[in-house]
């Protein structure tokens, strides 16, 4: 026992290098340039696929390569294979500005799309027009992307705040009344959102009040007790995340959902799949909805992604699909991979009805470039049969009648000479 | 003692000829000039951090506050007051700076554990402020809205906004400029009072140095060279928003400096590199790269705690 025995003659540093060594083999293959016949035509996707916004921004990767496999089946773009390059942004501005410097620099790719988070998508546009590169922002709501921060070459797919707020706002009003109540939180996007649905409801003569509530808030009595003394028809929760979760349930534990009506801009899919029934409540807007009986090519795609994810198809799997296919369509149309004659073609571009997968045609509208998608209101409820059957669209809104004239985004298109 | 000091000159003269062919020779190894941009920023800001904590032993875990406002000073100044690239600089150097003064006076008066939690939570104050103030930072968006000028030389302009090449430069002679005075701090009287404190701050009290004072100017300078590095890295992206003032963002300056070796002068620049390139070229790779970040981090601090500059250097010895 008492002599240390070494049966084999390795120490500790060698096999510490050797370790690292056969680590670092792992990462080289990238670097071994595959034989190719055609250059490809490269797409960068740029997405926080990791951090809070991983689950939903992973359903865009999704959706977009499966747009790729569509497109190099029926022969790529301008008879050249594409390649999608993605990367993670880390939800971090700088990385993501770096990750896209790193895709038109590095890369040489002929397109960006991205990033779930507005700040990132802002601020990669602003790499995008300078290197003047098309960007088609995929999902990334807030109102400045089309509107005060335009520019010549971002188009948006999702809807802009204002979007879904006008289309759920007047849905709310008809139905319920206009005495509202806000669960807003403190910060630039909740302010925003609130201003929106404010300025709805003052013009329908409706009145308001609501509360400011902290990022991360555990305990929301004493705002619901507020909101119960207040007695309004309407509570509008524009909370996110695991803060809009825990507000949800603890309206239904307080009874309040007896008392009033709550509902507010996005539930999104994902979300909704992460809450426990008792906080599948009120009325939302979903920006894309898999069941859409009687929409041609709806079903198909539903199929398509649930083969690939196991889940129905969610707005953000056809936010990625929608971006990959514009770009795979405008190119093919007009022969041409340059930026600015794509985006000039792109002003205005209907989207055919097997990438749009929604009633009517909609366009990139040419004063914003803002996808005047339909917004559907509906009604989020525990699963009915199928189990992602947990919202039901009661109101679509077509999307030109919820973005409101071009001259009110506040953007002002300016191309280069 | 010559043999020492020959090497010592020959690595200083390889560090510098790398950073200045770096656009040459990152291309064809995978990389783009403007990842070896960022480097410098994020390395100038590690150094800047190991000022205080590799020479002057206080562990800061809020150095990010001053680097993001750095960055808020000279987005700030770009977009509101002049359209001038060096005053933006100045600027933003002047409001990581003077906070970071203001803020040292309460906080030199603690040690060890204390000291680091009042700096995360002063850290803190600063990323609410800028997270809040929507109207002036933009709040969760971020400051945008304002891009770094051609520098005017009156017979001709450097253009650092649409040439990656130019840029890369100017930010490495920022980045000389301000290692420069660094060192030159460091090889000072008072740089050796610096180390006198970190290796027995007892001793030194005994033999009648102001301590508190000492730190105090130690934290300011590091705070100083912090702005500077946060307005770079404004200009770098052209943007500034309230997560470069997060706590998290002090931890990877941290892990950077602790990663490359804190007791040395390039150690952090060095650690800088690894991260920064790591996180680059794993995150196309895999969406796990921060586990490999950590796991790395992990075997640096287990088996090479003198970082890994510590490592080459005892290695060659």
């Amino acid at each position: 026992m008492g002599i240390l025995q070494r049966s084999w003659p390795v120490d500790r540093r060698t096999l510490l290098k050797s370790s690292a060594a056969i680590a670092a083999v792992q990462f080289s293959s990238p670097f071994i340039i595959k034989a190719r016949g055609e250059t490809p035509v490269r797409i960068g996707l740029v997405d926080p696929l990791t951090g809070v916004y991983a689950a939903i921004a992973q359903n865009e990767v999704v959706g977009a390569k499966y747009a790729l496999e569509e497109i190099n089946k029926k022969g790529g773009i301008l008879g050249r294979p594409v390649e999608l390059l993605v990367e993670d942004s880390a939800n971090d501005v700088g990385t993501g500005v770096q990750k896209t410097r790193k895709l038109i620099e590095r890369d040489q790719v002929s397109f960006i799309i991205g990033d779930v988070n507005s700040g990132i998508a802002i601020a990669m546009a602003q790499v995008t027009s300078e290197k003047k590169v098309l960007h088609v922002v995929s999902g990334g709501h807030t109102d400045a992307v089309t509107g005060s921060g335009c520019s010549w070459n971002v188009f948006r797919v999702c809807n802009s705040t204002t979007m879904d707020a006008n289309a759920i706002a007047a849905t709310l009003i008809e139905k319920f009344g206009k005495k509202w109540y806000f669960l807003t939180p403190d910060y630039a996007y909740g302010h925003s959102v609130q201003a929106g649905f404010e300025k709805v409801l003052k013009a329908a003569g409706g009145t308001s009040a609501g509360s400011l509530v902290p990022l991360g808030t555990p305990d929301y009595s004493s705002y619901l007790i507020q909101a119960k003394a207040y007695g309004p028809q309407v509570l509008i929760n524009v909370m996110g995340g695991g803060d809009q979760v825990s507000s949800l349930k603890q309206f239904v534990q307080f009874g309040l959902d007896k008392q009033m009506a709550v509902g507010g801009a996005l539930f999104e899919l994902e979300s909704i799949r992460a809450v426990p029934d008792a906080a599948r409540v009120g009325w939302w807007t979903m920006e894309w909805w898999w069941d859409q009986p009687g929409v041609p090519h709806v079903a198909e795609f539903n199929a398509a992604i649930k083969k690939i994810t196991g889940n129905a198809a969610t707005a953000r799997n056809w936010f990625g699909y929608a971006s990959v296919q514009t770009l795979a369509l405008i190119a093919n149309q007009e022969k041409s991979l340059d930026a600015i004659k794509l985006a000039h073609a792109l002003s205005g571009f209907k989207l055919p009805p097997e990438i749009a997968l929604q009633p009517g045609a909609p366009e990139y509208r040419a004063g914003d470039h803002e996808l005047m998608s339909t917004v559907f209101v509906g009604e989020a409820h525990p699963p009915q049969g199928d189990p992602d059957n947990m919202f039901t669209i009661k109101n679509p809104v077509p999307g030109e009648k919820a973005a409101g004239p071009v001259e009110a985004t506040g953007c002002k298109m300016q191309w280069p000479a | 003692m010559k043999a020492e000091h020959t090497r010592k000159l020959i690595v200083l003269a390889a560090i510098w000829v790398a950073l200045l062919l770096a656009p040459y020779w990152m291309a064809p190894l995978g990389g783009y000039t403007a990842l070896a941009t960022r480097v410098l920023v994020l390395g100038l800001a590690a150094m800047s951090l190991n000022f205080l904590l590799g020479f002057t032993g206080v562990l800061s875990f809020g150095h990010a506050a001053y680097f993001g406002l750095g960055a808020y000073g000279a987005g700030l100044t770009l977009k509101f007051l002049a359209l001038s690239t060096p005053l933006a600089l100045v600027a933003g150097m002047l409001l990581g700076g003077l906070c970071g003064a203001i803020l040292g006076l309460l906080i030199v008066r603690r040690r060890g554990v204390y000291f680091a939690m009042v700096t995360i939570a002063f850290g803190q104050v600063f990323y609410y402020i800028a997270f809040q103030w929507s109207s002036l930072t933009g709040g969760d968006d971020g400051l945008r809205g304002f891009s770094r000028q051609p520098i005017d030389f009156g017979a001709f302009k450097l253009d650092i906004l649409s040439s990656a090449n130019s840029f890369y430069y100017f930010v490495l002679f920022c980045f000389a400029l301000a290692v420069g005075v660094m060192g030159f701090i460091l090889r000072s009287p008072f740089g050796r009072t610096m180390i006198a404190i970190r290796e027995n701050e007892r001793r030194s009290r005994f033999l009648g140095i102001p301590v508190e004072r000492h730190i105090w100017i130690a934290f300011t300078l590091s705070c100083f060279f912090m702005g500077f590095a946060g307005a770079l890295y404004a200009l770098v992206n052209n943007f500034a928003d309230p997560r470069g003032l997060h706590y998290s963002q002090s931890g990877d300056f941290v892990m950077m400096a602790v990663m490359g070796g804190m007791r040395s002068f390039w150690g952090p620049l060095l650690g800088a590199t690894v991260f920064v390139v790591l996180q680059d070229y794993l995150s196309s790779v895999t969406v796990n790269w921060m586990s490999f970040v950590g796991l790395l981090f992990v075997l640096v601090v287990l088996f090479f705690p003198r970082g890994l500059l510590g490592f080459f250097q005892r290695s060659k010895a």
